[in-house]
């Protein structure tokens, strides 16, 4: 089972690919197969993480260490992206409320906007492009160069040690990383307001918990579980299953960005659609 | 080890900042919603109440007291709203005190407002229900909106073709303004007039009234000697018995 499990997908769709030759498919034949054994293979990674993930030993000390690095390392990249998002959506959104009398609206419109849905996706594409292409090309290269292979002979688990604290660490640190986007993006509206006006941090602020509600607030926080959750998994299956060579540590890491940043798009539409139904 | 330690520490910080800002936020949106506030219920029941949502303000004197807690509907003609009330604004509300539903600006939310009641009632209770006025329905606006328009494109069409006709010289006030012949017309009246006064003048000039008066004087000594000349042929004996 953890032969089967640890196979390498590539390797399977070289299999079918040959199989294919010699059975006369055509390419398009070809293309579905490896697209739905790419499925089966993140399917079956991703249920190898929830099974190992409850099956001690726990790697506390490593999820701490990747904590940091995933989480803390990315908070100035985080919030330097959100600061200028709450800036430069409050200052687009100006000509537009003005010119419907509404500018008093403006720290609302930009607290909902951001609370719900601008703060947790762009912190999410954010974290994809650094964290989920930093995971995909530091596992890819420890495939190169056969580190995972010599885990896995010295009786440690390459899986638990690598992939499962990588998906932990991204989940829990990308719900936090969010609400600092969101307070600084906040920061950079309430800077963007009094480029063009007066309104004191008191008013700004009440503006603001008067415009947002827990509907706003909760459903925008637990999707971003979600997205980290996404951004660790796609990371580490790009990395743990890349091509051996130089060239598939970059292939590891670019297709890992573009990958997450998908599944964060697909993730957030779902989301919407199921809140929207819960709230209706 | 040391850096092992320090890294673990600025974890610590940015995980623990990261939840405090995340309570702050659920502790300032739940204020706002009267979660951490002792409060009380009231309802009130309208026909319509033209767009409410839960989770609405309440305003009382303008100031936000409380929220809509449940909108149902009771039945085909009767909509309860069920509002939360801060405690605190508790004495000022009155047993009589009515409640209506407003818009925040002109595009805003509807907000349910509450008016207070007169001083000399007893302050409310928990689940007392509040007499509603009903709000004015935006359609009923528009409608009458609609009939005033209505009427003022009436007006106007009137007007139009009033000016139209003055504009063509039809009717009196139209060939007033607008006939030529009438306006020389009335020129040359104007002429003969001015004409016509200045020979009054000149007939009233000095050398006429001092004929005038010559012939006012003869006329009075001719009168005077005619009734001489009829008191002595009265004295007559000729014309006795006449």
């Amino acid at each position: 089972m953890e032969n089967v499990l640890l196979q390498h997908p590539e390797n399977e769709i070289q299999e079918t690919a040959e199989l294919s030759e010699s059975t006369s498919e055509s390419p398009a034949d070809s293309v579905f197969h490896k697209f739905f054994l790419e499925v089966s293979s993140i399917t079956m990674f991703t249920l190898r993480f929830f099974k190992e993930v409850l099956k001690p030993p726990y790697e506390f000390k490593e999820l701490m260490n990747q904590s940091f690095q995933i989480g803390y390392k990315s908070l100035p990249l985080v919030a330097i992206t959100g600061f200028i998002i709450g800036l430069v959506l409050t200052i687009q959104s100006r000509p537009t409320l003005a010119k419907f009398g509404a500018v008093s609206w403006l720290p609302g419109m930009v607290a909902v906007s951001l609370v719900r849905e601008i703060g947790p996706v762009i912190c999410a594409l954010i974290f994809a492009g650094k964290v989920g292409s930093g995971i995909g090309a530091e596992l890819a290269s420890m495939n190169v160069t056969e580190q995972i292979d010599a885990m896995q002979v010295s009786g440690t688990n390459p899986f638990k040690y690598l992939v499962v604290t990588r998906v932990l660490s991204s989940t829990l640190m990308l719900p936090l990383l969010a609400v600092f986007a969101d307070a600084v993006g906040l920061l950079g509206s309430f800077v963007g307001v009094n480029l063009n006006g007066h309104v004191s941090a008191f008013l700004f602020s009440s503006q603001i918990f008067q415009s947002l509600d827990f509907r706003d607030l909760f459903p925008a926080f637990i999707k971003t579980f979600f997205f980290g959750f996404a951004i660790g998994l796609v990371g580490s299956y790009k990395g743990y299953y890349s091509n051996k060579g130089t060239e598939g540590v970059g292939k590891a890491a670019n297709s890992a960005v573009v990958f997450a940043s998908l599944m964060v798009f697909i993730i957030d539409m779902i989301a919407v659609q199921m809140t929207s139904l819960f709230q209706n | 080890m040391k850096k092992n330690t320090s890294n673990r520490i600025r974890l610590g910080i940015f995980v623990s900042l990261g939840i405090v800002l995340f309570i702050l936020g659920v502790y300032f949106i739940g204020e706002r919603q009267q979660l951490f506030r002792s409060t009380f219920r009231l309802s009130c029941v309208f026909k319509d109440v033209a767009g409410l949502q839960s989770g609405g303000n309440v305003r009382f004197s303008g100031i936000t007291v409380g929220t809509v807690d449940n909108i149902s509907i009771v039945s085909d003609t009767t909509v309860k709203v069920e509002i939360l009330i801060d405690e605190g604004t508790r004495k000022f509300i009155k047993k009589d005190a009515v409640a209506s539903i407003g818009s925040e600006g002109l595009m805003g939310n509807k907000i349910l407002i509450l008016n207070p009641g007169t001083g000399g009632k007893m302050e409310i209770e928990n689940n007392d229900i509040v007499k509603a006025v009903q709000p004015v329905n935006m359609d009923d606006i528009l409608v009458s909106l609609k009939t005033t328009i209505d009427n003022t494109s009436h007006v106007t069409n009137n007007l139009s073709k009033i000016t139209g006709s003055i504009q063509s010289g039809k009717g009196t006030i139209g060939r007033l303004l607008m006939d030529s012949a009438l306006a020389q017309n009335f020129d040359s009246a104007i002429v003969n007039l001015k004409k016509g006064s200045r020979e009054l003048r000149n007939l009233m000039d000095s050398s006429f009234t001092q004929n005038f008066d010559s012939t006012f004087i003869n006329l009075k000594e001719g009168s005077a000697g005619i009734k001489a000349v009829m008191d002595k042929a009265k004295k007559s004996w000729l014309l006795w018995g006449f």
